[in-house]
């Protein structure tokens, strides 16, 4: 997206600074919905044929993809979400060719880009892509993913135990988790004037106006789920419905400023909101501009959720993909992901080595948290596609569209 | 038939008469154009129709059913964001007006040697993003920026009212997005205008208002209309200024039609509105044609 860049380089003229990953915020979004859209907008006015003839098993006992030439992968990530420093290693010790993509900048929308090509069977020209839980879900449903050859992966042993199992791809058959994060709240307490601890605190009267959430129904009516005592990864469709209605109701009395995606972070940083669904990585990257802002995992609980990488159908070199995934999570090439992205690092011993390095960062729960901190996650609430797209409605008329 | 045309035929390839070339060449002519429109827009639009009147859903697939009550429902459901559309873009397109025109005139009779230089002041935005200098907006009208502080100072907005994520940001966004659109065709349409008419008003005892009512006015009327297609149409369909100036209070049907096609995937109802508002674009131009007159249209799309 060339205006993804354009933003970057406007941050730039407003902070009068150079590009750095401090000074940048990751997957700047303002320009990723309007932007993105219109290409995806071209792309979904095509036809809308059925896709239900591509649900089928896919067998996963007997995956094999032998050794061969890699020649170039092709990986579409979310923007700024990887130290482009670790490339060339994988590349010499493969004899091969990345070309990296920060075109991932919407869980939906990508879909929406690549969907026809999908539904008529063909590749989309990537060998990797990096959806969200719930979204990868949709991929492995639909049979849009190519199962992982395990034995070209033996570093996948490393993934952290609490993210071995999850709902919607149960023995890491299809997936394996690029970062992941936490989604709580991001506030100032020198706007606030006091701490928060609850999900709950986001609807006091005196931040009227004050308040953003996600215009997306899972984190936002997550937490708030969580707020009501409800464990959203096993939330029902009603309690999910619930939840929106909560939002919609603050919504209509004027307590949520805006709905937003990405873009909360510039709201956030420049006073406009003063307590704010977030996600953990942008507030280590918002903090280091304004060390007032706080980062809070609600005591009624945070939502976690990892971007998975997975190998489209059609992909030239699931075996290219695969090396690639080796080495990512080998914990030095891990380390310098870690240390530049700031979102939690799903590869264990990656805090041991980073700690050599850059004790402070080691510590910082965000990226590294602690048991206390995990045993306060949850996932996202696993339904049927029928119930999800019901909520994606539901959500969307709260959010005025 | 002369002989000389009998002649022409056997040089041309047998069954080739220069009078069916005669014939054969307008159409010759309009081919490309015409298989522009139909590639482009017949196509288009029939597809857009026919996907409007299927149901079903994105994960298992659309089938036709005819379901044209689909069109009622859209209407009745979104007809508030379709009704804020048209009151925002109507509202951007007069402002644009009253800020365009003293601009204009300024520029066609008043700026002299440095009427090159307005010009190019007004076509400059455009070397910059839509999206950047949208975003450049949020930055000025933030709740601390001192254009905000100001007003509250002065009273014209209260101790804790904002400016950003209100109507007014959104509007305001629309008119400084579209302004150049209404500029240019009133600047064409004046620049050209014969000054000495005006001269022979005022000669004939005509006030000086009086000439710029009767003469300067109607004069510019192509460029007024013109400039009023080009701001208002695609001021309807905008959505950039909505998501990242406005609310989901200030919502317009663009943002919904985005939102049903890429995050609900309801591809029918997007359709739908689509269709919806395309019509009412054009009923709105027919109108306003009717209202002017069809000439000052044609001559409105010649500037």
């Amino acid at each position: 997206m060339p205006d993804e860049s354009l933003d970057h380089f406007f941050d730039r003229l407003v902070s009068g600074e150079p590009i750095s990953r401090r000074s940048v915020l990751r997957r700047m979004a303002a320009s990723g919905i309007a932007v993105g859209s219109a290409s995806a907008f071209l792309a979904a006015c095509g036809g809308v044929e059925g896709s239900s003839s591509n649900k089928e098993e896919v067998d996963t006992s007997n995956v094999n993809h032998p050794k061969a030439p890699i020649g170039t992968l092709v990986f579409s990530n979310w923007p700024l979400y990887i130290d482009e420093k670790v490339i060339p290693g994988w590349e010499k010790a493969n004899d091969a060719k990345m070309r990296y993509l920060e075109d991932y900048n919407d869980n939906e929308e990508f879909y929406a880009k690549v969907r026809q090509e999908l539904e008529q069977g063909q590749g989309i020209g990537r060998d990797l892509v990096a959806p969200t839980d719930w979204m990868a879900g949709r991929w492995i449903d639909q049979g849009y993913a190519i199962p992982i050859d395990k034995k070209n992966v033996p570093n996948a042993k490393n993934l952290l135990p609490s993210l071995q199992n999850p709902p919607f791809d149960k023995n890491r058959d299809f997936t394996l988790p690029w970062q992941s994060g936490i989604t709580g709240i991001g506030y100032d307490p020198t706007k606030t004037g006091r701490k928060l601890n609850s999900i709950n605190d986001l609807f006091d009267p005196a931040f009227k106006g004050r308040v953003s959430m996600f215009s997306e129904w899972r984190d936002s009516a997550g937490l708030v789920m969580l707020g009501q005592g409800v464990d959203s990864s096993k939330a029902t469709k009603a309690q999910c419905s619930a939840a929106i209605e909560k939002i919609n109701e603050e919504n209509e009395k004027g307590q949520i400023r805006r709905f937003t995606g990405n873009d909360y972070t510039k709201d956030l940083a420049a006073g406009n909101l003063w307590a704010c669904v977030a996600w953990s990585g942008d507030l280590v990257q918002l903090k280091a501009d304004n060390p007032n802002l706080e980062f809070l995992v609600p005591d009624d609980g945070g939502m976690s959720w990892s971007d998975n990488m997975l190998i489209p159908q059609g992909a030239k070199t699931p075996y290219g993909a695969e090396t690639f995934m080796n080495y990512v999570y080998d914990p030095v090439a891990a380390g310098v992901i870690a240390e530049y992205v700031n979102y939690f690092c799903p590869v264990d011993g990656v805090q041991e080595l980073v700690a050599k390095k850059n004790p402070e960062l080691a510590k910082n729960q965000l990226i590294f948290p602690d048991q206390a901190t995990l045993d306060k996650l949850y996932s996202y609430p696993s339904l049927s596609a029928a119930d999800e797209r019901e909520l994606t409605a539901q959500m969307q008329k709260v959010t005025g569209a | 038939m002369s002989s000389s045309g009998e002649a022409a035929a056997p040089r041309s390839g047998g069954w080739l008469t220069l009078r069916r070339r005669k014939s054969l060449l307008p159409l010759a002519l309009v081919i490309p154009g015409l298989l522009w429109l139909i590639l482009f827009y017949a196509i288009p639009i029939v597809s857009q129709l026919w996907i409007s009147l299927q149901t079903g859903n994105p994960d298992d697939g659309f089938a036709q059913t005819w379901n044209w009550a689909i069109y009622g429902d859209s209407i009745s459901e979104y007809s508030e964001q379709m009704l804020r559309s048209l009151q925002y873009a109507g509202t951007a397109t007069i402002a644009c007006l009253i800020i365009g025109f003293p601009l204009a005139y300024f520029m066609a009779f008043k700026a002299g040697r440095w009427r090159n230089l307005f010009l190019l002041l007004v076509i400059l935005p455009f070397f910059t993003s839509l999206i950047v200098r949208t975003v450049a907006w949020q930055t000025i009208l933030t709740d601390d920026s001192w254009i905000t502080n100001a007003l509250k100072t002065v009273g014209l907005l209260p101790q804790d009212g904002r400016l950003l994520a209100t109507s007014f940001a959104v509007i305001a966004g629309i008119t400084y997005n579209f302004l150049p659109f209404m500029v240019l065709p009133l600047y064409a349409s004046l620049e050209r205008m014969d000054r000495t008419l005006v001269e022979a008003a005022t000669d004939l005892y005509a006030s000086r208002w009086t000439a710029f009512r009767k003469i300067t006015l109607p004069l510019a009327g192509p460029g007024i209309f013109a400039g009023v297609l080009l701001t208002f149409i695609p001021a309807i369909g905008d959505y950039i200024n909505a998501q990242l100036l406005g609310t989901s209070q200030q919502y317009m049907i663009g943002n919904v039609i985005q939102s049903q096609y890429l995050v609900v995937r309801e591809y029918p109802t997007a359709a739908a509105l689509s269709f919806i508002m395309m019509v009412v674009v054009l009923i709105i131009i027919a109108a306003a044609a009717r209202l002017i007159g069809t000439k000052k249209l044609s001559e409105a799309a010649v500037a």
